[in-house]
């Protein structure tokens, strides 16, 4: 088990080699924007994923402390996950305007 | 203090049982029906539009990326109301895996197609983009249908 977690943490290591460092010709330059947009979609990725996180969990408890309220707390549940998702698609779209 | 703002509350409440409030109930919860009725209609129209003003390819990817984001949404209201009917130990259980694999299924349908598009007709890949965001639309449509609703209602 121990050596399989050397691996992984090998291979994750492995992962941020960087070929910036390696020998090669002169002029190459790095892609800011392609970096910029691959940490701009992984945090709107988090921030969406703990945000439906939150609000399937608060919807939930509403639900099983009331079980009445369930047509207003599904919709507002569905309105609210369309929305959250409507923003990381907002993000995805704006690198893929930005990034050729 | 306390007696008095529950007397105001007492008066101020309406009866939950009133037919004005439980037809008012029955109108708001349709709207997760009317929203996908919304999303056909405007997709057709911006379809045919984009069709007219940017020719074939474009409209062709709005089309795809429509239907992507209505099964989205569909399969996002049927894993909520697995959910609800879980939680609520309400309708036929469903299980917990099935409901999470649809979930994920959604994000695996979008990519693929997004990947497909993206590598053989990159000169849809707008429209698919403008498709994808067709909730957004329906949802608009939906609270100026509620809000033209209730002016008519009130006037």
């Amino acid at each position: 088990m121990r050596k399989l977690s050397y691996l992984f943490m090998m291979l994750s290591a492995l992962c941020f080699a960087m070929p910036a460092f390696a020998q090669g010709g002169t002029g190459s330059e790095t892609n800011w924007i392609a970096i910029t947009a691959g940490f701009s979609m992984a945090i709107a990725s988090a921030v969406c994923g703990l945000a439906q996180g939150k609000a399937v969990a608060a919807a939930t408890e509403s639900l099983a402390r009331n079980p009445a309220a369930r047509p207003g707390i599904q919709f507002a549940l569905i309105l609210g996950l369309v929305l959250i998702e409507s923003l990381a698609l907002y993000t995805l779209a704006i690198i893929f305007l930005k990034v050729k | 203090m306390i007696s008095n703002r529950m007397e105001f509350d007492n008066t101020h409440s309406a009866d939950p049982a009133s037919p004005a409030s439980v037809s008012e109930d029955n109108f708001y919860s349709g709207a997760t029906a009317r929203i996908p009725r919304f999303m056909i209609g405007l997709g057709l129209i911006l379809a045919a539009i984009g069709w007219w003003r940017f020719g074939v390819s474009p409209a062709l990817g709005f089309l795809a990326g429509s239907v992507i984001a209505f099964l989205n949404f569909h399969w996002l209201k049927s894993g909520v109301t697995g959910l609800a009917d879980r939680v609520t130990n309400a309708g036929k259980a469903q299980s917990g895996k099935g409901t999470v694999a649809r979930f994920l299924l959604r994000y695996v349908l979008m990519g693929a197609a997004a990947y497909g598009i993206l590598t053989s007709f990159p000169a849809s890949l707008g429209g698919l983009f403008v498709g994808l965001f067709l909730p957004i639309g329906a949802i608009a449509c939906e609270a100026t249908y509620e809000a033209y609703v209730a002016l008519v209602r009130k006037n």
